[in-house]
């Protein structure tokens, strides 16, 4: 590290690189906070209707406990369906590939499901399981095993055949075929999967609570506007976003970890 | 030098369409192959009658236009496809006793390296699923041997993503020599590269047939090739798909760029071409 420090610029390091380079974005972010704030200041709109920005930190300091403890809440809720839709979309992928008659039967079925309005299912679930951590893990996992399943089958499925007839020329079996090249390869895919299903988690928590809770974010939101404290609602959507925001990055994390293999999607670069 | 001798002998006395004459044993041989092939629900004859003898050793083409079978012709060598009719042997097993013994190696247009392996896990991988026994070092010496071999030496850490064209295809190589085969199978493995690299990759070709001696299908388009490389090339034409002619190629060995210039090139080359250019106007009537 220090060897080759001379030869750099101290702006050349990666996190000045970094810096600069979400320079537009924050540039960006500052102006629409700066017009917002002037447009409520200037036309003098209630709080109630829309907050400006000060209010909503003014909130977001005034309520941190409640906020964190909520946030726990949501993120434990996020976590565990999370994971499990994960494991329900692996396996259904799995399923699929591997017992391909049964796959076809299932497969319509799935698709069927998941053109049903999850939402609608929230006030089933409470009504199943009440008001604990169950129905939400539950909702989330409707939600967002989709999405696992899509991409893992897609990837299980685009193996290129001429890789499957070598493995075949030397007479491997079916199932050494996809311990060895199906599912690694599909890994890629997997990864691209999962970061729609946080996304997806996240949703499910939030709608889960607003169904019925009493404690986590989407409950926090719900009482806030009851109490019409539009602050707080907002000062709950932005920790929201961020919760969101963590795990999305954690999960691109892992896929950097676990698939350092997989296309890197470049959001300035990939134009070019 | 011995044993090519002979193949040249037995290369000379090759009938069109026909099983070569018993002068030496066929390492690979065909009779009355039929393929069929259900497409969209309808049976359709991919291969008709074909015979074809491949002597040990021998360095054969097979060429044809587009459609005419020849890469299904090199699947049933591997007993990917299980012929309608006729039959297959390979070393005097059926194809699918061959791949148990571990007789055949394939080689495709692309590379298919697994891209999470480096040049030479990718070269050991295929024979550490085909021998689950095997120590990974002793695959990976012998998978470092044919990296050695297809000329990667010192690329052996390096990912497939930082290979180019034909250093990927040079461990395709690799890995199907790692299995030692007496049978290697390759379906246009240089026909996703530039000219240059695969003149280069045709010499490098050529020398590891010399030195190893294997049995070599070669499933080309290129005229070229098809003679520089080959003892014998069978020219394959459509409707129905079948053997038209088989011709010898007696450019004398050892082979290289000077053989271009060589009259029996020229020869086989125009012969070659007037074949295929009737083949392809009869496959269009």
């Amino acid at each position: 590290m220090t060897a080759d420090a001379p030869a750099l610029p101290w702006y050349a390091h990666p996190f000045w690189r970094g810096v600069y380079n979400s320079l537009p974005a924050l540039g960006l972010s500052a102006a629409v906070l700066v017009v917002w704030e002037a447009v409520i200041r200037l036309f003098k709109v209630p709080t109630f209707v829309l907050p400006a920005p000060t209010a909503i930190i003014e909130s977001l300091i005034a309520n941190w406990r409640a906020l964190a403890f909520a946030a726990q809440a949501t993120a434990l809720e996020v976590l565990f369906g999370f994971v499990l839709s994960a494991i329900v979309g692996v396996l259904v992928a799995l399923v699929i590939v591997r017992f391909e008659r049964f796959g076809r039967a299932l497969y319509p079925l799935i698709v069927l499901f998941q053109n049903v309005p999850k939402v609608a299912l929230a006030p089933i679930f409470i009504l199943w399981f009440g008001y604990d951590l169950s129905p939400k893990i539950l909702l989330i996992v409707v939600i967002a095993f989709f999405p696992v399943a899509i991409d893992m089958l897609a990837g299980l499925q685009s193996v290129e055949p001429s890789f499957v007839s070598l493995m075949r020329s030397v007479g491997a079996s079916k199932s050494k075929i996809m311990l060895r090249v199906r599912i690694p390869h599909s890994l890629p895919h997997l990864m691209a999967g999962l970061k729609v299903a946080i996304t997806f988690s996240v949703i499910g928590a939030i709608v889960g609570e607003f169904a019925g809770a009493n404690q986590g974010l989407g409950y926090m939101i719900q009482f806030a506007s009851t109490q019409l404290d539009t602050p707080l609602i907002f000062a709950a959507l932005l920790v929201v976003s961020v919760l969101g925001l963590a795990f999305y990055y954690v999960v691109e994390y892992a896929e950097h970890v676990l698939v350092p293999w997989a296309p890197k999607f470049d959001p300035i670069h990939s134009a070019g | 030098m011995n044993v090519i001798a002979m193949n040249v002998a037995a290369a000379k006395t090759v009938q069109p369409g026909t099983a070569s004459p018993a002068a030496a044993p066929a390492h690979i041989a065909a009779r009355g192959l039929a393929v069929d092939f259900t497409v969209q629900g309808r049976r359709q004859r991919v291969l008709n009658d074909i015979n074809i003898a491949v002597p040990k050793g021998s360095f054969v083409s097979l060429i044809g236009p587009s459609g005419c079978g020849k890469s299904t012709l090199l699947k049933a060598m591997a007993g990917l496809v299980t012929p309608s009719e006729g039959e297959m042997r390979v070393a005097g097993l059926s194809p699918q006793e061959a791949v148990k013994a571990r007789l055949i190696g394939l080689v495709f247009q692309e590379a298919t390296l697994l891209p999470w392996k480096n040049a030479i896990e990718n070269a050991a991988f295929l024979l550490m699923t085909a021998d689950e026994k095997m120590k990974r070092s002793e695959a990976f010496d012998r998978a470092g041997k044919m990296l050695k071999m297809v000329g990667l030496e010192g690329s052996e850490k390096k990912m497939p993503s930082q290979l180019s064209g034909g250093m990927r295809q040079r461990v395709a190589i690799a890995r199907a020599l790692a299995l030692d085969p007496e049978v290697l199978l390759m379906d246009e493995p240089f026909g996703a590269l530039d000219a240059i690299t695969r003149e280069e990759m045709s010499e490098c070709l050529l020398d590891i047939w010399e030195r190893t001696n294997k049995t070599i299908v070669l499933v080309t388009h290129s005229i070229d090739e098809a003679v520089l490389l080959s003892r014998e090339v069978h020219v394959m034409g459509t409707g129905p798909a079948r053997i038209i002619e088989t011709l010898p190629i007696t450019v004398p060995h050892p082979r290289n760029e000077a053989s271009y210039a060589d009259p029996a090139f020229t020869a086989a080359e125009n012969r070659l071409r007037s074949l295929l250019i009737e083949s392809h106007r009869r496959g269009r009537k």
